[in-house]
């Protein structure tokens, strides 16, 4: 294992570098809307230096990292993918999972040329997991077709959208599931180092993975040749100190180079100049897991499942104020109405305002579009996102200038510095809504949303833009109570 | 060519283009803050952001490239919008209040002076540096000063600590830029869009009101820079952005270190010494009477009692009419320059192997290299441009071997770090070339086709083994062979030398010796290869080329070759005696065989070695004329005459740069008082000796092109040419391109080059039990030689003092203390220095600077000289360490 290496100039970049998790409470999203159930709790949280941003234990929020409590894991699509092992049970050693037919699919991709996965991919029209829905396949076709002596694969595991807790379970309970997809993605593309970037909000995934690869190297899975008749690979975890942009993939490279982790201009894209400016493969961990099962089951099989452009199927997380929170797997497509009520089975807590799915830098879903499938092209019509399938749900405990402070609070808490708009406008709104404050200039905030949707270095800031401006949409009325027009 | 439509109109602009670029060609502005064409775009401001059809958001324009069919719309309403909320949230937080930088230009052109809002933060400025303002409450976050201090200078100061709103950009130290890693280049206040980081030149007397390009007054790299005056006075010089040489980069001392030009002890009227005292004269009277005392000492002993010494510091112009004049009016071939104490050897190791005594290869070859070979060259901080595009390749990835007796800046990015002892690079140089034929890795079709002598050097390099070579060199025998491996494998390599391989006894043999080295693998005459002397000034290798030389006239031409055709343009005759070079002048003074002296723009006294044997050469003499701005240690102990002379700020004319390059110097203000350019002094005093005819120059120009007329590699050099760029020789026509790499095909001396069977010679100055140590003389960054210029600017804050570096060990050992004064004794003379404890400095040899006069380190060095050359063992003097008081006794206070 490596923790992220950089100067002392760098380091103060990361917030929670030298910190300790423990009992530290979560200042997330999912806390934020729960805030009402642990009011003491949440002041800890929201007053603590350095925050923590999502610890990713939503299904009990507002939560603390001592927390050890599970959630409950559902898969409800008609051919579960990724949760189909993790439904009241645990996965963590390699013999658990090789008797659940584990590793069997990078032994049916070895038997085939790595060109045969790169197809099999492109057929399953699986779309990355991690927010931005971009084409697996063809990710790995670039990468493939990239002619470099060293290639690498890189897992994101710096889940760090507040509200989606998939990857921790992935990570915790089926650690050798992300392996074999990391392997079967280096396998396609010719790399021969993956790295798995892990978030330091996520303590307890560090031992349960370590112990996995050494599994994997000490049986012959991993090595000069993997299962004894392919190429070498090997896996490095990488632990993060502490920001959320380095789920970025740009950053997150960055952040792996000992450099200071803003966002890189594209192009050249990671797949033609990534990690030490090589071509590199970054996927985020459910993208990975779903690998096996398509190598295994056929990309045909998998496409069959989804909705319009989106296929497959996707885990959500829901959250504490849910009557059922945790996580669910569902086919694409699912109308969000159906996670919420049905799944989810509403919320205990009192009348549902609205949803944030995808974490809080997208759009807010009032009930009026709960119509709306859990699809990426649909969501994103209404100013929404599938992103890392996050659900938090808020009731009438939570005014809109709370979430908008919220959201705006953690956006410039965890913005990077590099572009204008972000560096300075999160925290312009963040003041001008502060509790306690006067009302602000309507004008004023509407000008610095429009200036971070459209003109923002990365999707940090263009997303705030997206929340705020869905808010506008969404609940103008009761926004307009905030401000002053000019 | 890309078809794209930018604001409505079609336009065609060349594939690679951004956005950015495409708009700036077309003359559309779009306002950017964090752009300079000098760094990798990062997108950082957003104020140039441009809607695409067909993309889902405005783009943008500085990182997005430029694709066939894109529709550009650069100022829609809501375009413009944004841009003004970006720069109000940039206004908010920046100090109402006068000023000029591109940041407020543009706050002014969308009316927002109003939203000026932050409040003065006196904890973030920083006055300590002798040139840089330091205002961080002027931040506007672009990182430009970060960018360009890391990926063109590679200094890595400007630090970026903390994030999002809360970044703070901070020099390294923690502290003051002072006190940090800073070298002064500059380069952070030139982009600094946003008065942050300001000259403090420009803070102290205004902008600048006229900007004149021209080319540095100091070291050889012949970087371009625009010198700016504000009522007749120089108040900035920032780099040429498009200069191949420097590519809009600096050092610490072409970018500030200009405030020698009115510095109070300027001289600016002649002077005459009578009886012991300077009296001031007009210039009539003074060149009446340095022509009256010439002529009564030609008459007397004859023209060979005469000797005229051109300067590195002058133009090419003038040193061609310096020549002109010692031979065609005075009627000697003395005549020289002070490229006869550095790189003669160089010069005459690559005419004598290859046919031209010049670097093969250009600047530019640094980034087309894949291994670059660096030897016996402080390259950062002796040609810190040049050094710093080595680092910059480093960084991208090419080898670097450097092969230097101290662990200098560029041996911490090395591959290879081969720390000779002094003077032993010879004996590397054959180990290497023993490894290369062991090895099987000769260029065997470059030989076959180009390089003679391969049998007999196979016999003799037979016995240069690694082994054996490295106990005397403390080396080890693999390290050499890995340096011998990369050179020879990952081609194309360059090399790039200094004055540690030159000055010594036999500095000539080991710059052939690296020849040999080229010729084996076939790094020459192609891009990104070739053996490339760095030269020392501005003007040495022009100096030189214009034939201050005792042995040849311009164009490196030998007399007998080019009587005929010279004395055909001069119309007189060039005198048939064999003439002296410096040292030789040195000795004939002593000897009483010299009687007169001009000296142009060179303190000997200061900077040749054995200073008092000099001194005695220089008392002995009849006349000694001093021309200079300043009075220099010669013109103070010795001197007759002086003579005042305009700087090159002040006059018209060209330099010759390392890589053959011509460029122009051009007047950005007038010479104080009564100060005149070199060449006009001359030609009076040509004038005066009755020799008007061939000194008639009306204008640098005219000069020139009378140069054009006797060099034929010149010919294609006119002004009006060297307006748009500078130009490589051979250049024969108006024509010709100029010549980035020599030997192309074939060397200029012929087709085949041969290799050459090189012994050691050995040195009067090797360590003894009496006098341990090898004391290494050389120059630092911010000054330069004999300081005359530089000990005139802030520089000396900067530098201000030679200093004695010490190994570490050597300092434990002998316990002396940093800072600490010792005397430095050698066979020759004493000096005393101040000790600076260095992990740089190898056990056992001292590294010292020989800028000022308080340290006189040319006390200590020797007699020893370059066998082919005469030119002067600066580089290896046997010396010892006295502690000035005695260990356990405290210092009196």
């Amino acid at each position: 294992m490596g923790s992220v290496r950089e100067s002392a100039d760098v380091a103060s970049f990361y917030h929670l570098r030298g910190a300790s998790l423990e009992g530290r409470a979560c200042a997330g999203t999912a806390c934020f809307v729960a805030r009402f159930l642990d009011p003491e709790r949440w002041r800890d949280a929201a007053s603590r230096a350095p925050r923590v941003y999502c610890l990713g234990k939503c299904y009990v929020a507002p939560s603390v990292a001592e927390d050890r409590r599970r959630a409950g894991v559902h898969a409800v699509a008609p051919r579960p993918v990724v949760l189909e092992r993790l439904v009241d049970a645990s996965v963590r050693t390699l013999g658990a999972y090789e008797a659940l037919g584990g590793y069997r699919a990078l032994e049916c991709a070895l038997g085939r040329a790595p060109a045969a996965v790169v197809d099999e991919v492109e057929r399953s029209r699986l779309r990355g997991r991690g927010g931005a829905g971009f084409p697996t396949g063809r990710k790995l076709r670039a990468v493939a077709s990239a002619s470099a002596a060293v290639k690498h694969v890189v897992a994101n595991a710096d889940e760090g959208d507040p509200g989606a807790y998939v990857d921790r379970f992935l990570l915790e309970d089926d650690p050798h599931a992300l392996l074999e997809g990391l392997a079967l993605a280096a396998y396609a593309v010719g790399a021969t180092q993956g790295y798995v970037y892990l978030r330091r909000e996520y303590p307890d995934a560090l031992p349960i993975l370590e112990r996995a690869i050494a599994e994997a190297r000490s049986a012959g899975v991993f090595g000069p040749k993997m299962l004894g008749r392919g190429p070498a690979f090997d896996v490095e975890v990488v632990v993060g100190l502490g920001s959320y942009v380095c789920g970025e993939e740009t950053a997150l490279l960055n952040s792996i180079e000992g450099r200071r982790p803003f966002v890189r201009s594209r192009p050249p894209y990671p797949s033609a100049s990534g990690l030490h400016g090589r071509p590199t493969l970054v996927q985020n961990v459910e993208t990975l897991v779903n690998l096996p099962w398509i190598v295994r089951h056929g990309g045909a099989a998998y496409a069959a499942m989804g909705y319009s452009r989106s296929r497959g199927t996707k885990v959500v997380s829901l959250s504490s104020l849910f009557r059922r929170p945790g996580l669910y797997e569902v086919e694409l497509g699912t109308p969000v109405r159906r996670i919420v009520e049905e799944l989810g089975g509403g919320l205990a807590t009192g009348v549902i305002k609205g949803v944030l799915v995808g974490g809080p830098l997208a759009g807010v879903l009032p009930p009026r579009h709960f119509d709306a499938p859990l699809a990426f092209e649909e969501l994103a019509a209404l100013g929404a996102s599938v992103g890392h399938g996050g659900v938090v749900a808020f009731d009438e405990h939570t005014s809109v200038r709370e979430l908008v402070h919220h959201v705006f609070s953690f956006a410039a808490y965890e913005s990077c510095g590099r572009c204008t708009p972000c560096r300075l406008g999160a925290r312009s709104v963040e003041d001008m809504v502060a509790p306690g404050r006067p009302p602000g200039n309507a004008t004023r905030f509407e000008e610095i949303v429009s200036a971070l949707r459209a003109t923002s270095l990365c999707g940090h800031g263009t997303g705030l833009g997206e929340f705020a401006q869905s808010v506008l949409r969404h609940y103008r009325e009761e926004l307009a109570a905030c401000f002053v027009s000019s | 060519m890309l078809r794209v439509v930018l604001n409505d109109a079609p336009r065609e602009i060349d594939e690679g283009a951004t956005i950015l670029d495409a708009l700036r060609r077309a003359g559309i502005h779009v306002p950017h803050l964090c752009h300079d064409d000098r760094l990798e775009p990062v997108g950082a401001c957003r104020l140039c952001v441009v809607e695409v059809d067909g993309a889902g958001r405005p783009v943008a324009a500085c990182t997005t490239p430029l694709a066939d069919g894109m529709v550009v719309r650069t100022h829609t309403p809501a375009l413009e919008a944004e841009r003004r909320t970006l720069l109000r949230l940039l206004a908010e937080r920046y100090p109402p209040g006068a000023g000029d930088n591109a940041f407020l230009r543009e706050i002014r052109a969308y009316g927002l002076e109003g939203a000026l809002a932050g409040r003065p933060r006196p904890e973030l400025v920083d006055d300590a540096h002798p040139y840089i303002r330091v205002d961080m409450s002027r931040c506007i976050h672009c990182y430009r000063c970060e960018r360009i201090c890391n990926d063109v200078q590679g200094q890595f100061t400007w630090r970026v600590w903390d994030r999002g709103a809360e970044t703070r950009i901070v020099p390294d130290s923690g502290t003051t830029l002072r006190e940090s890693s800073c070298v002064s280049c500059g380069a952070c206040a030139d982009s600094c869009p946003s008065g942050a980081l300001v000259d403090r030149s420009t803070l102290a007397l205004g902008p600048a009101t006229r900007w004149t390009r021209t080319t540095c007054p100091y070291c050889g790299v012949g970087c371009e820079m625009h010198v700016g005056t504000r009522d007749g006075r120089l108040v900035a010089v920032r780099p040429v952005l498009d200069a191949p040489v420097n590519e809009g980069h600096l050092c610490s001392k072409g970018r500030y270190a200009f405030g020698f030009v009115d510095a109070a002890d300027r001289v600016t009227a002649p002077l005459v010494r009578e009886d012991g005292t300077w009296r001031t004269v007009s210039w009539d009277d003074a060149v009446r009477h340095v022509a009256a005392r010439l002529q009564e000492i030609v008459a007397r002993h004859g023209p060979d009692a005469v000797g005229v010494l051109g300067s590195a510091r002058a133009t090419n112009e003038e040193n061609y009419v310096a020549q002109k004049l010692a031979r065609i009016v005075l009627g000697t071939n003395n005549v020289d320059c002070c490229a006869r104490v550095c790189h003669a050897p160089s010069a005459a190791a690559l005419g004598a192997m290859l046919g031209t005594g010049a670097a093969t290869n250009s600047f530019a070859d640094i980034e087309r290299a894949r291994t670059i070979l660096v030897c016996g060259s402080n390259t950062t901080a002796c040609h810190p441009v040049v050094g710093a595009r080595i680092k910059q390749a480093a960084r991208r990835g090419a080898k670097l071997v450097v092969i230097d007796a101290r662990r200098i800046e560029l041996a911490d990015y090395a591959d290879v770090h081969l720390a000779p002892r002094p003077g032993t690079d010879l004996m590397l140089f054959n180990a290497m070339a023993h490894v290369v034929l062991a090895e099987g890795l000769v260029d065997e079709a470059f030989v076959a086709e180009r390089v003679d002598g391969l049998d007999a050097f196979r016999d003799f390099v037979g016995a240069w083994t690694p082994e054996r070579v490295a106990p005397e060199c403390g080396v080890a025998a693999d390290d050499i062979r890995r340096a011998a491996r990369l050179y020879a494998t990952e081609r194309p390599a360059m090399s790039v030398h200094g004055l540690g391989l030159t000055e010594h006894v036999h500095g000539t043999d080991t710059v052939m010796a690296l020849v040999n080295l080229a010729l084996l693998t076939g790094n020459l005459g192609r891009p990104g290869a070739g053996i490339n002397p760095l030269r020392g000034q501005n003007n040495v290798q022009g100096a030189a080329h214009m034939g201050c030389e005792p042995r040849n006239l311009t164009g490196m031409v030998p007399i007998d070759e080019g009587r005929a055709r010279f004395e055909q343009v001069w119309r007189a005759s060039i005198p048939a005696t064999r003439g002296l070079d410096l040292m030789e002048m040195m000795e004939a003074a002593r000897a009483g065989r010299l009687r007169a002296l001009w000296a142009i723009g060179y303190d000997v006294l200061l900077t040749n070695p054995e200073a008092e044997r000099t001194r005695a050469a220089l008392a002995a003499l009849e006349l000694l004329v001093v021309q200079d701005l300043f009075p220099n240690e010669t013109a103070r102990a010795l001197a007759h005459v002086f003579l005042p002379a305009a700087a090159s700020f002040e006059k018209d004319g060209t330099f010759m740069n390392g890589e053959r390059r011509i460029q122009r110097v051009r007047r950005a203000l007038d010479p104080p008082g009564g100060a005149r350019p070199d060449w006009e002094i001359l030609c009076d005093v040509a004038r005066a000796m009755g020799r008007g005819d061939g000194f008639g120059f009306g204008s640098a120009e005219g000069i020139w092109n009378e140069v054009r007329a006797v060099w034929p590699a010149g010919a294609g050099i006119g002004y009006a040419r060297l307006e748009q760029a500078g130009l490589q020789w051979p250049c024969p026509g108006e024509d010709h391109r100029g010549t980035e790499v020599l030997h192309r095909h074939e060397f200029a001396h012929g087709r085949r080059a041969t290799l050459r069977c090189l012994e050691p010679r050995v040195s009067s100055e090797l360590p003894s039990d009496e006098y341990p140590f090898v004391l290494i003389t050389g120059r630092d960054l911010h000054q330069f030689n004999a300081a005359t210029m530089t000990g005139r600017t802030a520089n000396a804050a900067l530098r201000p003092r030679d200093v004695l570096e010490v190994s570490v060990a050597d300092g434990e050992r002998l316990g002396v203390r940093d800072g600490e004064p010792v005397r430095v004794e050698s066979r020759h003379g004493v000096a005393v220095l101040p000790v600076a404890l260095s992990e740089r400095v190898p056990a056992g040899a001292l590294f010292t600077t020989f800028h000022t006069a308080e340290a006189f380190v040319n006390r200590l060095t020797g007699a020893g000289l370059d066998a082919a050359t005469h030119t002067p063992e600066y580089k290896r003097t046997a010396v010892r360490i006295r502690r000035e008081t005695p260990p356990g006794r405290p210092r009196a206070r």
